[in-house]
């Protein structure tokens, strides 16, 4: 790191009128729907407490199927929407994919709530193969129908997305630059913010992770339309955790990226590409295209080196994250005269959640605990921790700092605080209950748990009054973004 | 149980990790100037055992990957097909008519200290074959996957009745879909005629 430069950190290009109503137009979906998409968690754990008996099991797994893509998908544009916001001060970010990614956003989302809430289809985010095929009455054809027809809406909206946001950083850096390689020969020109290197190498796994979901939706189509022909279950499965897998972790990466470029301006100093970043965001890319073979540990008939490549790759993609990037962040603030704002603390939160999560994430990952936690609630439970309180608090501190930098209020702190106490409290309070209940073998996707099973009852009762802490700290978060937000709408 | 030690573990690292978030984040109260050689100094170091640490837990948890050891041979075979929502379990395989549920399934006992290899398969979605205690404890699991046969060995050291519970979602029924496994302490089954 070199203190020199400091004061191109706060010197922010202001957004055109085009990119500020667009980018404010991706905020305003993720305040409407995130707290939708909390609540249908709140049903759902409600539901297993026996508290909602009128809610069936065809429900109960239309709104898990909902809320579990909804999520994924919501904070993937949200990431997107952010990190397109921040890289004007480097590239030329063309708007028109944006805006198509958003009306095919809506389109999909539209088809989604049809296909689950009207239709009860119910094969969960990653509708593993075949079960969307094989409803056993619960859901219509045509919801199966409507249900490939958003995910391939969605699937070529962020598709093209993510290839045009590639396209700009390419114009500006060639792709051994974007990839910052002249840092590890130990050249450090032409610069190049770690902004640019993470977004590069998240961006190509996620043309990879895209891909293989359209190779999955083709071969569903393919067996759903033409009788006889049947898909390899196994094919399937890897093609699946491939996509999905890197899915969800790339959307943490690109929250992380985001993070290396607006913690600085809260620190006073400078987190610039070194031999370490570059050289760990390029293991990273290698890495993590390998680690979804953590998901197939109890598919015996896997090939036992993928097993043990998916434990090494797991283990492995820790080391750069704790050494570099968490390491980087710690520096960056110890002893810095840092200006705690909601944003501020969000963002440095969201290290915290992503840290605990990679700590569950990575006992999960050890094959002979797999074993023991292989589909009960610790699965959840850590990919909870990094997603709700990692990337979701990285991206939502980053929401505000981008409205309070449109339009600047000052901040309430006592407001401040509680919003954080709330989140945090509410937060990890839920999550608590999924790593108890994954210790104690509660299988997750339960609608309701038998006798046997009864500390998930007990589980799920307590994180209900949980969420409602998080729901809360949810709501003044909203309440003091969406002033800004406001303001900065009717901006000219 | 390691389920729950490995909790504990977690509970312990994930502490750690907060203290020193919390140790770093109240650093800003008394500023001061950030050593960068300090930094890239302990950034070696953090690299080193870090890295040392994971490649000892590797090297201690890669041999007990619980797949089968194709040079020790079971001594039972037992065969499992999943189905929308049931398991058929039974010493032999499942035949057509069993598998339609025209014929019941003859189910086996079993005994304490055999190790028994499960062939688990599913004739339809992809269920998951979980083996629980009285206790609601996670004994062993794999997938049971359309096309393909996994093999689960294990040695039960308590007789009594396991349940067996369904680890992967697999449609409407999911949360109700059972099986049993009756294990006998080895001296009483070999007593039966």
């Amino acid at each position: 790191m070199n203190p020199t430069n400091l004061s191109a950190l706060t010197n922010a290009k202001p957004p055109s009128a085009a990119l500020r109503r667009l980018t404010l137009a991706w905020f305003a979906i993720m305040f409407l729907l995130f707290p939708i998409l909390v609540l249908l968690g709140l049903v759902m754990r409600a539901g297993q407490s026996n508290w909602l008996h009128k809610l069936s099991p065809e429900y109960f797994y239309a709104v898990m199927t909902l809320h579990g893509l909804g999520m994924v998908g919501l904070w993937f544009v949200a990431a997107m929407a952010v990190l397109s916001y921040v890289l004007k001060r480097y590239v030329s970010v063309s708007l028109w994919a944006s805006r198509l990614a958003m009306a095919l956003t809506v389109l999909g989302v539209g088809l989604l709530i049809a296909c689950t809430l009207v239709g009860k289809f119910g094969a969960g985010w990653y509708f593993l193969y075949p079960l969307p095929l094989h409803p056993g009455g619960a859901w219509p054809a045509w919801s199966i129908g409507a249900f490939f027809a958003a995910i391939g809406v969605l699937g070529v909206g962020w598709l093209v997305w993510v290839l045009d946001l590639m396209r700009a950083v390419s114009r500006r850096y060639s792709l051994t630059a974007s990839l910052g390689w002249h840092y590890l020969r130990g050249r450090t020109e032409p610069e190049v913010p770690p902004v640019v290197i993470i977004t590069t190498v998240t961006l190509i796994a996620m043309v990879a992770a895209l891909i293989s979901a359209v190779i999955v939706l083709v071969l569903f189509l393919m067996e759903w339309l033409k009788p006889g022909f049947t898909n390899d279950a196994l094919l399937m499965k890897n093609l699946t955790f491939f996509f999905g897998h890197l899915l969800v972790n790339l959307t943490l990466y690109l929250g992380v990226a985001v993070l290396y470029e607006l913690m600085p301006a809260y620190c006073g100093r400078p987190w610039k590409t070194t031999r370490y970043v570059a050289l760990a965001w390029n293991a990273v890319l290698l890495l993590v295209i390998l680690a979804f073979m953590h998901h197939l540990y109890m598919d015996f008939v896997q090939l036992h080196a993928f097993q043990v490549i998916g434990q090494i790759s797991s283990y492995l993609t820790s080391v750069p994250a704790a050494v570099v990037t968490i390491l980087g962040l710690l520096a960056l603030v110890y002893g810095a005269k840092v200006r705690w704002t909601l944003a501020s603390l969000l963002l440095f939160l969201g290290v915290v959640g992503w840290v605990i999560g990679g700590i569950g994430a990575v006992i999960d990952s050890t094959i002979v605990a797999n074993l023991r936690y292989h589909n009960t609630l610790w699965v959840p439970a850590h990919f909870h921790t990094y997603y709700l309180m990692g990337v979701v608090l990285m991206l939502m501190g980053a929401v505000f700092h981008v409205c309070q930098e449109l339009a600047p209020m000052p901040e309430n702190p006592g407001r401040t605080r509680l919003t954080i106490v709330l989140l945090c409290l509410g937060g990890y309070g839920f999550l608590m209950t999924f790593y108890y209940a994954g210790a104690h073998s509660v299988p997750r996707r339960y609608s309701s748990y038998p006798e046997l099973l009864s500390k998930g009852v007990t589980a799920a009762q307590v994180s209900t009054f949980f969420i409602v802490l998080f729901l809360a700290g949810l709501v003044l978060y909203l309440w003091e973004t969406g002033k800004r937000w406001r303001k900065a709408w009717l901006l000219p | 149980m390691l389920q729950e030690n490995l909790f504990y573990l977690f509970l312990i690292l994930a502490g750690l990790a907060v203290a020193v978030f919390i140790y770093v984040g109240l650093s800003t109260r008394r500023p001061r100037t950030l050593e960068y050689a300090a930094v890239n100094h302990l950034r070696k170091r953090l690299f080193l055992w870090f890295t040392g640490i994971l490649v000892l837990f590797l090297a201690l948890t890669l041999p007990l990957m619980p797949y089968p050891n194709a040079e020790q041979r079971p001594d039972r075979v037992i065969h499992v097909d999943a189905k929308q929502f049931a398991f058929l379990i039974s010493a032999n395989p499942i035949t057509p008519d069993e598998a339609s549920g025209e014929e019941p399934v003859d189910q086996p006992t079993l005994n304490t200290g055999e190790l028994i290899e499960f062939r688990v398969t599913s004739l339809d979605v992809t269920h998951g074959f979980g083996i629980y205690d009285a206790d609601g404890n996670l004994l062993a699991q794999t997938q049971a996957m359309p096309g393909y046969v996994n093999r689960l060995r294990y040695r039960f050291t308590q007789p009594g009745t396991y349940s067996v519970l369904c680890m992967e979602f697999c449609g409407m029924a999911h949360q109700v879909m059972r099986g049993s496994l009756k294990v006998v302490a080895a001296d009483t089954n070999k007593a039966k005629p």
